[in-house]
Parts: structure tokens; sequence; C-alpha cells
């Protein structure tokens, strides 16, 4: 056969012409994308003029007329006419709107704890760590101590003492366990038992070393936590962004837990959980979050024995903590009716109890499957959490208000709304676009492969 | 039949740890623990509440929904005096509540359709502008727009330099001015006529619907359905001689007199409410018509259909079912945010009711009651609402 061919037969295409020169580039994409017909191309000079005129605007008034120093509202007023922004009156507020009423030298305390926090919870973004379950319990069951403590300050009871003194050895451990995992490529757990030389010994052996080291850091933080003398700050001072982070760190803290809890009582099949978590479930979503901080506020005092007064901050937190149940239990429902009745029936089919089964087999689905809309309710909180101004709490946004009615500062009211909502807008828009991400990674296994 | 003999012959004989084990009667224990559970909850919550009344002297019950509130209401829909009694103000709370969120609503839902298709749009400057609005509006808080718009508002002119608009519409510093229509004798005729058209205009539909079902027939029930609506009240207006006037506003002193007019805090309530719930509303449309898959369009177009036929009758419908039941719910949550009001002084009826009648007469647990019994109502009626559309346009299968 090959013998037959001849090679000079062989039919050779001419290269194929390039495109035509207003299909490719920048003027091809613009003829595809903005003005591919006469309509279009009315709707993109439309839109760029909004978009100029809106952007010149807000330059203008954000940059180019703005006052960066002043000493009172009509000061600025004196300067630009008040055709710009007075960002001279935010660095003045900028400490009561972080911080409220907090006094200034103990404001550190604040800082510290959220620096904890973020330094706790940093091994989830270290792909080298194992054990992340247990480095999340380990905060979110013993960081609520650590921050009582310096947040509050003041005497405090042993138990409480003891529970600090657990949360400083736990979150040491976790760094100390981030450390061992990226130099000797192991947990703490087996370096500890190594270097005691119980390596070859029972495994019985090695918890024992374990809880001999965890018994040792317990004593000397317990020493050390009980040199520690903060003044007290009582509550009724907290205020600013760190109140608004308080509420709802604690709401979308006891969110999911209570969520999960109240979920599975309304698919219960004993008629008595199954209606008492529905009704309040129901009774929750259906009222607006204002009228149940009306309520907690007007009504716990009634509820509660007369010679009981809790303050304000903490009715609201109750009032948040059962709001945000009943709607995080709405969403972890619908999760746990996407999973197939046959996960269910494996899992009873292996011989796993209730609790096992929903812990190893279905949750760890339901929630994956359910991360856009857990942390979408989470975003929601946050930006809900603004409500407790209403009743009267000095959050981020109530000073922001007060801001305008201050003597010195009368009249000065956008600004402080302005700064407010940037802030609003970084934390929501950062959480949500972190939780696309997470879909993409850790959700991205479900579904048919 | 016969009847199956669940206490076998091996009841008496059960062992206790069979009984534990046994999954009913645990079942069994479990609900009777939460039942004694919740009854002495509910108990000490009553014994406490009922000590703290007595402490502080008062009396529980809804008697005094009959005594005079004795304060004022800055504006509302509905006529109310000074004299009026609490039930009086409880109704006025509720119109205003349901006037802001009804008008919030049908504005939202509008642009929210407007902003979902631009999120769509082929043209990238348009994708690009609905798609900043909605992440800029959605990541800051509702309360934030409402004070922001509030505070903004306030920089309107003054009444006598009003932005006008054909002379009949004022917006300044105090509110937004209209004329009120004034019905003249035999308009009620025309109210009438305009129900009997929409009547009609049914019954046409359902007729249409039968033929083309029975022989393919295709008939515009749709024109004609609003040509009979709209037509019919206009030619009985017209032949009962316009009866229809309006009382314009007009600027007397310091302020414009006469007319209809909404004040200020409802204004920025309203613009508020759209702007944000817009949002919502958007990403219902947005992902509604994207959960149509593209087979669906090219079938239609295998099929013959032009077009626009296509989008009416193809995607349209199938989108609906999964823009609608989103958009329901966003509907539910205008009406509770509209509670926000309270912040701008805006007399809803959290405003009125849970706050102003609330610290005069100390009622909080028959007022919390009510107000919370209102909002309950809506959010259920919404739902049941919600559940016949999903009943009616869920996929029927074989």
């Amino acid at each position: 056969m090959t013998d037959t061919m001849q090679t000079d037969a062989v039919f050779h295409p001419k290269p194929s012409m390039p495109p035509p020169p207003n299909t490719v580039g920048v003027v091809g994409w613009m003829r595809k994308n903005l003005f591919g017909s006469l309509v279009d191309g009315i709707l993109t000079i439309g839109c760029l003029a909004l978009v100029l005129y809106v952007l010149n605007s807000v330059l203008q008034y954000t940059l180019i007329n703005a006052v960066w120093t002043a000493n009172s509202y009509r000061e600025c007023l004196d300067i630009n006419k008040g055709e710009g922004a007075c960002w001279a009156g935010i660095s003045v507020w900028f400490n009561s709107m972080m911080y409220g009423r907090y006094p200034d030298p103990e404001q550190w305390r604040i800082n510290l704890a959220f620096v904890t926090l973020f330094a706790w919870m940093a091994p989830f973004w270290f792909p080298k760590v194992s054990g992340k379950m247990l480095v999340g319990a380990s905060a979110v069951l013993t960081f609520p101590f650590l921050a009582a403590q310096l947040f509050l300050g003041g005497e405090t009871s042993l138990f409480h003492q003891a529970m600090v003194s657990v949360a400083l050895v736990l979150f040491i451990t976790v760094w100390l366990h981030v450390g061992t995992s990226y130099l000797m490529g192991r947990s703490i757990g087996d370096v500890l038992v190594g270097i005691t030389g119980f390596a070859d010994k029972d495994d019985r052996l090695h918890k024992w070393v374990h809880m001999g080291f965890f018994g040792v850091g317990f004593v000397l933080a317990f020493l050390y936590q009980s040199s520690w003398e903060f003044v007290e700050v009582p509550i009724t001072v907290w205020g600013g962004l760190f109140l608004t982070l308080v509420i709802s760190g604690i709401g979308i803290a006891s969110a999911l837990p209570n969520g999960i809890l109240l979920a599975l009582g309304r698919r219960s099949k004993m008629p008595v959980i199954r209606v008492f978590c529905t009704s309040f479930i129901e009774l929750f979503r259906s009222v607006p979050l204002i009228t149940i901080l009306f309520m907690a506020v007007t009504m716990m005092p009634l509820f509660l024995p007369v010679e009981i007064n809790p303050p304000k901050l903490i009715m609201v937190i109750v009032a948040v903590c059962l709001f945000s149940a009943a709607y995080m239990a709405e969403t972890v429902r619908a999760g746990l009716q996407a999973i197939n009745k046959g996960q269910y029936e494996a899992a009873q089919a292996m011989g796993l109890n209730f609790w096992k089964m929903m812990a190893l087999i279905v949750m760890p689905q339901a929630l994956k499957l359910m991360i856009p809309n857990i942390v979408g309710s989470f975003i929601g909180l946050m930006k809900d959490t603004t409500l407790v101004s209403i009743i009267g709490l000095y959050d981020i946004l109530l000073m922001a208000k007060a801001a305008g009615q201050n003597p010195t500062w009368l009249g000065f009211h956008t600004e402080p709304l302005l700064f407010t909502a940037s802030f609003f807008f970084v934390i929501c828009f950062c959480m949500s676009k972190y939780s696309q991400h997470l879909e993409r990674t850790i959700g991205g296994g479900y579904g048919r492969r | 039949m016969a009847v199956v003999d669940k206490a076998g012959p091996h009841r008496d004989s059960r062992s206790f740890s069979e009984i534990v084990n046994d999954e009913k009667y645990r079942s069994v224990f479990y609900q009777i623990v939460v039942a004694i559970a919740v009854i002495w909850a509910a108990n000490y919550l009553f014994t406490n509440t009922s000590a703290n009344l007595e402490a502080r002297g008062m009396s529980a019950g809804f008697g005094f929904l009959s005594s005079t509130a004795g304060f004022s209401i800055a504006w509302s829909i509905i006529d109310y005096q000074a004299g009026d009694t609490y039930f009086d103000v409880f109704i006025v709370g509720i119109a205003n509540t349901l006037l802001v969120s009804l008008v919030a609503v049908v504005a939202s839902t509008f642009f929210g359709f407007v902003v979902g298709v631009m999120r769509l749009s082929k043209n990238f400057l348009v994708a690009k502008l609905a798609s900043t609005y909605v992440e800029i509006m959605r990541n800051v808080p509702l309360l934030l727009h409402i004070l922001f718009w509030y505070t903004v508002s306030a920089a309107l002119p003054r009444p006598n330099t009003s932005l006008e608009l054909f002379d009949a519409f004022f917006l300044n510093n105090r509110g937004l001015y209209m004329p009120a229509p004034v019905p003249g004798d035999g308009f009620s005729l025309a109210v009438i006529a305009a129900v009997l058209g929409i009547i009609i205009a049914y019954v046409i539909a359902v007729w249409a619907k039968k033929r083309q079902l029975a022989t393919g027939e295709r008939f515009p029930a749709f024109w004609v359905g609003m040509a009979v609506i709209f037509g019919l009240p206009i030619v009985v207006f017209v032949i009962m001689g316009s009866p229809l006037s309006f009382d314009f506003a007009e600027l007397k002193g310091f302020n414009y007199q006469g007319g209809a007019s909404v004040p200020r805090a409802f204004c920025a309530l309203l613009f508020a409410l759209s702007v944000y719930h817009t949002v919502f509303m958007a990403e219902a449309v947005r992902a509604g018509i994207l959960s149509v898959s593209h087979g669906q369009t090219e079938a239609s177009y295998a099929l013959g259909l032009k077009p626009s036929w296509t989008l009416r009758l193809v995607v349209i419908p199938q989108a609906m079912r999964a823009v609608v039941p989103p958009m329901i719910s966003n509907w539910m949550n205008v009406v509770k945010n509209s509670s926000l009001a309270i912040a701008i002084g805006y007399p809803d009826l959290v405003a009125v009711f849970m706050q102003t009648s609330l610290n005069q007469s100390g009622h909080a647990i028959e007022i919390v009651a009510m107000v919370m019994l209102f909002y309950m109502t809506v959010s259920l009626t919404i739902s049941a609402a919600l559940n016949y559309y999903n009943k009616l346009v869920q996929i029927k299968e074989r």
C-alpha cells in the first residue's frame, strides 16, 4: 500500500486566513460585548454616562472636596460648604466607633482577645495541620472563657479561672502542634510520646502521657493566670464595633449547634418533640427580629424571678441566639432533606446508632451541601446585629449616630454612616467570597462524579 | 381479616433491658421528659410573671385596648385622633405597615426583574453595573440603608423651593405631596364595572384555554382580557360624565396644604426597602432564568416556535416555577423589615404600638403577643399562598 502512494500528491491545505480584524482583540471584544446591536450600543453609552457621573460625584465627595483635618463640623462646613465629606470627624470618633466607651488604657485587652481568636483559627488555613476539628472545637469551647476574662476583668470564680487555664494550655498546644506538623511532620501528641520514650509502648499509655503533659501545663497556666490583675470593665460601657462583634459572634457560634438540634427535632418521629421544635422555629421565623428584641427587653424581666434583673446586653444576646438558631434550623433541615434516604439506611445497616449516623454520615454531607446558605445566614445575622441600636445598645451604628448629636459635631451624620457601611461591606463581602471559595474546594466533592 | 395479635405470647417474659432498648418505649420516655420540661418551664415563667406583675401592681388582660391612648400619631393612612383607643392605634399601625410594605413589594419586584435581567445581559457594561449594584447593596445592613436615605433626604429643598413635577407632585424636606382623587357621584359604578371586567376576563381566559386544549386554536385571551378590564370601566366612567376630580396640594404659608401627602420618613423608608430588596428579587429572577436549561430553548426552536413564543410559552413558565417561591418569601421579608421604620420615626405597627403604647400602658405581654400575632398571620398567609402556588406549578410526573 505505502509504496504506491506518492508523497507529492498529499493535499496541503492553504493556511487559514486571519479572522477579520474587527472580530479580534479589543475592538472585537467591544463589538461583541458592548455594541452588539443598536440597542446594545445605546445601552452601553447610557450606562457609561451613568457610571462616569456616579464615579465623578463619589470622587468629588469622598476625595476632592473632602476635609481631612478640622476640629469641629462647623469648621468642615466652612472649608468645603458641605460639598464633600468631613473625614476629620471620623478620625476623632474612630476610637468610640470601635470600642464604645471602653476605657482607653484597657482597650489592648479587646485587641489581644481578637488577635488570639484569629491565631487560634489560623491553623484552619494550614494544609499540613491535622485534626482541624479538634482545633475548632477547642476554640469554640474554651475561648469564650478567655475572652470573658479579658473583656470583663475583675474577680472571677475558681471554675472560670480553671477554664481560662485550659484555654491557655489548648491555645499553646494548637500552635505547638502547628510547629511540629511543619517541622517534623508529626502531631504534637506523637512528638510528646516520642520524647518521653513511650513510643513503642501500649497505646493506652500514650493517653496517660498526654494527660500528664496537659496536667503540668494546666498547673503552670493556672499559676500564670492567677497573677493577672485586670481592672473590671462593666458591660454597660461596652460599645462600638466591639459590641457588634461580640453579639454577632456569640449568635454565630451558637447558631449551628442549636440549629442542628432544632432541625433534628423537627424531623424527629416523636410527635411531642416535633411539635415543640416546629412551633419554636415557625414562631421565631415569622416575626421580625426587632419584635423579638423588644420582647427580650420588656418581657424577659417579667419572666424571671423578681430579684434577678439581668443587664440589657445579656437579654439581647439570648434573643439573638434564639433567633439565629431558628433560622439555622431551617437551613440545616433543607440540607438534611437533600440527603438520599439510602445514606441513612446504609448507616443503619452498618450498625451505627442515631447520633453516630448523624455525626459521621448524614451531617457532614448535609452541612457541606448547605455551606453557601449557612454562610449566608451568618452574613444576615451580622447585618441584623445593627438592630440592637434601636433598643439603645451602643453598637457601631448607635455610636455613629451619637457622633452627630455631639455639640461640637452637630449635624455630622452622613460620614459616620458611610464609614460604618463600608465596614459592613468589607466584612460581609469577604465572608460571601470566602463561602464561594469553600463551595468550590470542599463542597465540590459532592454530587455525581 | 384476622386481627394481628401484637402482644405475643412472650410479652410478659420481657426483661428490663429489652424494654429499655425498645425504640418504642424509649421514644415515649423521651417525649414524656420533654413534655414535663416544657410544662415545668411554662409554669416557672407563669409564676414569675404573675409575681412580677403583682410586685408592680399591674393587671394582665386586654381591657386596656378600649381605653383612650391619648397620644397623637405623626401620620396615618386611616383617620386617627388623639382621643382614640389603643385598639385604634393597633389598626392604624397595621395600616401604615401594610401600606409601606405593599408599595415596597411592588417597587422591588419590578426593579428586581429589571436588575435580574440586566445581570444576565450579554452587554458587558450592563451586566457588570447590575452585579456591582447587587454586591454593594446586599452587603450593607438594611438599617444603615434606612438611616442613610433618611439623613440624605434631610438635604431636600425647603417647601418654598420644592422639586416639582407637572405642578402636581411636590417633593421637599417635609415629604411628598400629590393630588388626591376625589370621587364624585357615579364613580362607584365605574369601580363595579372594573370588578365585572376582571370577572369577564377570567371567564374568557378559562374558555380560551378549554378551546385550545380541545381544538388547538389559540385565542388572544390576554389582550381581549386587558381590553375588557380597562375598557369597561373607562366606558362607564365617560358615560357617567367623568365623576372624578383631583384635590391639588398648594403652597400655603410654610407648607403645602390639601392633596395627599406622605412624610419624608415614608419616602426614605420606601426608598431604602426598595433599594435593598430589589437585590434579593433580582437574584431570584437570575437564578430562575438560569435554571431553565438551554435544551428547552433549542427544542422549542426545533419545533418551529418563533423566539417570542419560545420565551413566552417555554422559558418564562418554567423560570417562574423557580422565581416565584424565593420572591414570595422576599415579600414576607419586606413586611417584616418594614418594622425598622421605628429607627426613623415612621409610625408603623412596631413604632406606635410596641413602643409608644407599650411604654404608656405597660401591658407588655398583651402588646407583644398582639404584634407577634399580626406578623405571624401575615407570614402564615403568605406561606399558605406559596404552598398553594407550589402545588399548582410543580412538575406532574406520570
